[in-house]
């Protein structure tokens, strides 16, 4: 079904749209976590806080990377 | 004079409690860990020193352990749904990425909340920091001077093999928290490896604390 020339609407393009909406819910909570990461370590400071916060800015960046790859494509 | 006296005095606690505490790990990976060293709390006094540092048992992960364990598996069986057969190539890939970071979040968060929920017995005072998901926190706070009970209890198979339990302390306040509704006391330690040394230990540091009252 044409919505609109040149795009036809079937499952794929939903469910495609449907993951993008996803993916970047879940860069935000990505945010959120790196910033809950920071405020725990701020509670409680362990020496391994560090690589833990450098664990979740790598998931940030990743899941970065990964929506706008997913967004574009 | 006093400042000697008083450093004598927290000595000679820390050695009895050293006493009970020796042979226990001192990493902070432990779900027990007696004296670690270069860790800091939030509004710890300069002179406190933490005696205690536990969390849950390792083993309460294994529920969503094992969640991951089985979820990972699952888009290598797509092709067994219907719904997803109709699918395009660059849409299975796409939802494949996608399920492969919420799982990652989802085991990142479940190991940061397990990490982070800590307890915390120091010469001065109890810490109980609970994190309830990525938005809220509660600390509670008490001085071991406020403590009238400390309980423990172990119940099932699981808790009896791996030895771990709640350790219920009550204090005078009877405060109740929002945190954890079911609890009995806001000092809940729930699910704590080696309930009974935390126990014992919590108890005999009220018990140097009132001597030390005493003496004052």
């Amino acid at each position: 079904m044409d919505i609109l020339p040149g795009i036809t609407l079937d499952l794929s393009f939903i469910v495609g749209i449907m993951v993008k909406i996803s993916m970047f819910l879940l860069l935000a909570l990505s945010l959120v976590m790196v910033r809950q990461e920071s405020l725990m370590h701020k509670v409680v400071n362990f020496s391994i806080g560090g690589s833990l916060k450098i664990l979740v800015w790598a998931y940030s960046g990743l899941c970065l990377l990964l929506t706008v790859i997913v967004i574009l494509a | 004079m006093p400042e000697i006296f008083n450093a004598d005095r927290m000595r000679d606690k820390i050695s009895k409690v050293n006493e009970m505490l020796k042979m226990s790990p001192h990493s902070h990976w432990a779900s027990f860990a007696a004296f670690p060293k270069q860790l800091r709390f939030e509004m710890q006094h300069d002179d406190e020193e933490v005696v205690v540092l536990g969390r849950a048992h390792f083993i309460v992960n294994l529920g969503w352990i094992a969640v991951l364990c089985f979820a990972i598996f699952v888009p290598m069986f797509w092709g067994e749904f219907p719904f997803l057969k109709t699918l395009n190539t660059a849409t299975i890939l796409q939802l494949t990425i996608l399920w492969y970071m919420a799982l990652a979040f989802y085991g990142i968060q479940s190991f940061l909340l397990w990490f982070y929920n800590v307890y915390i017995v120091t010469t001065e005072r109890l810490v109980d920091v609970d994190f309830l998901g990525l938005l809220s926190k509660t600390i509670n706070i008490t001085q071991l001077s406020k403590i009238e009970d400390v309980n423990y209890s172990q119940r099932g198979l699981l808790q009896s093999i791996f030895n771990y339990g709640d350790v219920i302390v009550q204090t005078a306040s009877e405060q109740r928290t929002p945190d954890r509704v079911a609890e009995i006391s806001a000092f809940t330690f729930a699910s704590i490896s080696n309930p009974d040394k935390v126990a014992s230990v919590i108890s005999q540091l009220i018990e140097d604390e009132e001597e030390n009252d005493h003496h004052h």
